[in-house]
């Protein structure tokens, strides 16, 4: 362990002069060792369980999610997730994936809500959510592109803008907005670094969700962390997949924009 | 056009007529019911989505009595630190601190200082007031949260850093009147000397009891309290406080 530790330190003190903003990003380092000290992501089990769910045959419809269309044309995966959320015709709303894997496993294979496979939204110590592991496949398959969520749709533009509007929107019993805690870098909550808005690439990794959460033993989703956010801020509990949600989700896209996806990504 | 496509208004009204009204098509005609947000302001599409869409939680009820809608819905200093983004401009600013001192309510009895080994547990705990999917039990009593954003006793290594230092707070400064009143006065309402500071409200926004208040304010200022173990020749003037 310790020749381990050696190692990593001096692993370390070499970054120092690779990535200018990395070695000044104190919430970058921290988040390279936590990289580093993994042998792997454990992340990796729930993206095989989610790739076998995206081609196997279910539901009343007995059909796969192959025919899913996440923007890209039906069944195109590469790149789709960095490229959402995204106005999808069909539904007529701006959607983040985690909605529109719903929409196709609704629309394609026959579950409704009260089905398990959509009703169960998050993972447990015993039982990896099906929606988790759909998400966390799709979404691997741009791990390494860069953000790139499209503002052609009117509603496009307007759900990020929204979105931005709730970032600096501060209610509840503690006046927080998300900008109270994200908008400068070298800031810690306790002993976390928090990730500023205003450095995508800071931004650009904070964002990357799914990630395994070593604290929750479990892969979390950008709609838990959200959630989360607005819990610790003593507002209104946030609806899963609501607008508000997406709003949120395109506006933190947006400002990852051109920076790399580390997906699946891991986290605290 | 969003959302009243000449398709979804004929397929809401043929499956409406046939009496099918499955999840994803109710969906459909309750927004087509809705305003058309491509009229709106981000802003206005905003306020929407808090109040309007059901993308939050307003019903559910919370410890203070009445509903989570509570929660969104902003007064004054809260409007305008969003619309200004946390920046002021002066005008704005004189305004907010005026405010602020309009709102603080003092003790009967004169500040206190209470007792700093309960201050010391109300300053570490995060505690309290959490809705949504999981609550806080409303009868424990809510923490300060103070080491989320401030150092506070030098042993304890687990502190934020969005406040400043308050090592030595009560050593550098004393406990005498005024100090305990400007102390009193932050925790209150920091908007008072600070306008749209990340500070919470601790008293305007009833976080804390005036109970808590007192213990929290010996654990800075009390020279038994940790938080202040004495300094070293220079280090105020070092820290600029
Ligand atoms: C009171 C401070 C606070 C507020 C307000 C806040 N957050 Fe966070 N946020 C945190 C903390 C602490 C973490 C966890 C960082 C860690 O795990 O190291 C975090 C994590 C995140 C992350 C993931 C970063 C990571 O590396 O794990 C994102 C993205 C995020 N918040 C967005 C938001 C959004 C959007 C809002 C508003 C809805 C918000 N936050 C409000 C404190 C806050
Ligand atoms: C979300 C972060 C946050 C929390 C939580 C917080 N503070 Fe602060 N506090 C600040 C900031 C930021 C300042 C500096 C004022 C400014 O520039 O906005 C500050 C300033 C102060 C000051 C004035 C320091 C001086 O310059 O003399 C005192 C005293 C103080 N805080 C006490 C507390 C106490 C006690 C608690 C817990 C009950 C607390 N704070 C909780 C962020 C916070």
């Amino acid at each position: 362990m310790l020749r381990r530790l050696l190692w990593y330190s001096i692993l370390l003190s070499g970054l120092a002069c690779v990535p200018a903003v990395a070695s000044d990003s104190p919430y970058l380092t921290k988040r390279q060792q936590l990289m580093m000290l993994a042998e792997s992501n454990p992340a990796e089990l729930t993206l095989w369980k989610g790739e076998e769910l995206f081609h196997e045959k279910r539901g009343p419809k007995n059909a796969s999610l192959e025919a899913c269309d996440f923007g890209l044309g039906p069944g195109v995966l590469e790149g789709a997730y960095v490229q959402m959320p995204r106005y999808f015709e069909d539904a007529s709303r701006v959607m983040d994936l985690e909605s529109r894997i719903i929409y196709c496993m609704k629309t394609l294979q026959g579950f409704t809500e009260e089905d398990e496979p959509i009703a169960r939204k998050h993972s447990s110590a015993d039982h990896t959510a099906d929606l988790v592991a759909l998400y966390t496949y799709i979404a691997s398959q741009s791990d390494g592109m860069k953000w790139d969520p499209p503002m052609e749709h009117p509603m496009e533009k307007l759900t990020r803008d929204a979105g931005e509007v709730l970032f600096y929107r501060r209610a509840g019993k503690m006046d927080f907005g998300c900008v109270s805690c994200h908008s400068e870098q070298r800031k810690r909550i306790r002993l976390s670094y928090l990730p500023s808005v205003h450095q995508p690439e800071e931004w650009a990794k904070a964002i990357s969700w799914p990630a395994y959460r070593i604290g929750h033993g479990v892969v979390r989703s950008s709609q838990h962390r959200v959630r989360g956010c607005y819990w610790q801020m003593r507002q209104a509990g946030l609806n899963f997949g609501s607008e508000a949600s997406i709003a949120i989700l395109s506006f933190w896209t947006d400002r990852a924009r051109g920076h790399v996806a580390t997906l699946p990504d891991l986290k605290r | 056009m969003y959302p009243w496509n000449h398709r979804t208004v004929m397929v809401t009204a043929l499956l409406a007529l046939a009496g099918i009204v499955g999840c994803a098509q109710q969906e459909t005609s309750e927004r087509s019911q809705g305003p058309d947000p491509l009229e709106m302001t981000p802003e206005a599409y905003a306020e929407y989505l808090v109040f309007e869409s059901g993308s939050f939680r307003l019903d559910q009820p919370v410890q203070e009595g009445g509903d989570a809608r509570q929660r969104m819905e902003q007064d004054e200093i809260q409007r305008l630190c969003s619309e200004t983004r946390n920046r002021p401009p002066a005008d704005v600013a004189g305004r907010i601190v005026r405010r602020a001192r309009e709102s603080i309510r003092y003790p009967e009895d004169g500040i206190q200082l209470g007792d700093w080994r309960k201050g010391a547990e109300l300053a570490r705990s995060g505690y309290g007031y959490r809705v949504g999917h999981r609550n806080d039990d409303p009868d424990r009593t809510a923490g300060g949260n103070c080491y989320a954003c401030h150092q506070m006793d030098p042993d304890e290594l687990g502190y934020g850093n969005l406040g400043p230092s308050l090592t030595n707070y009560g050593e550098l400064r004393g406990q005498g009147e005024s100090v305990r009143r400007f102390v009193y006065e932050m925790i209150y309402n920091p908007h008072a000397y600070f306008p749209c500071t990340n500070m919470p409200r601790f008293g305007v926004n009833d976080f804390l009891s005036q109970e808590s208040i007192s213990h929290i304010m010996a654990y800075l200022l009390d020279p038994e309290s940790p938080v202040n173990p004495g300094i070293e020749p220079g280090e105020g003037e070092r820290r600029g406080l």
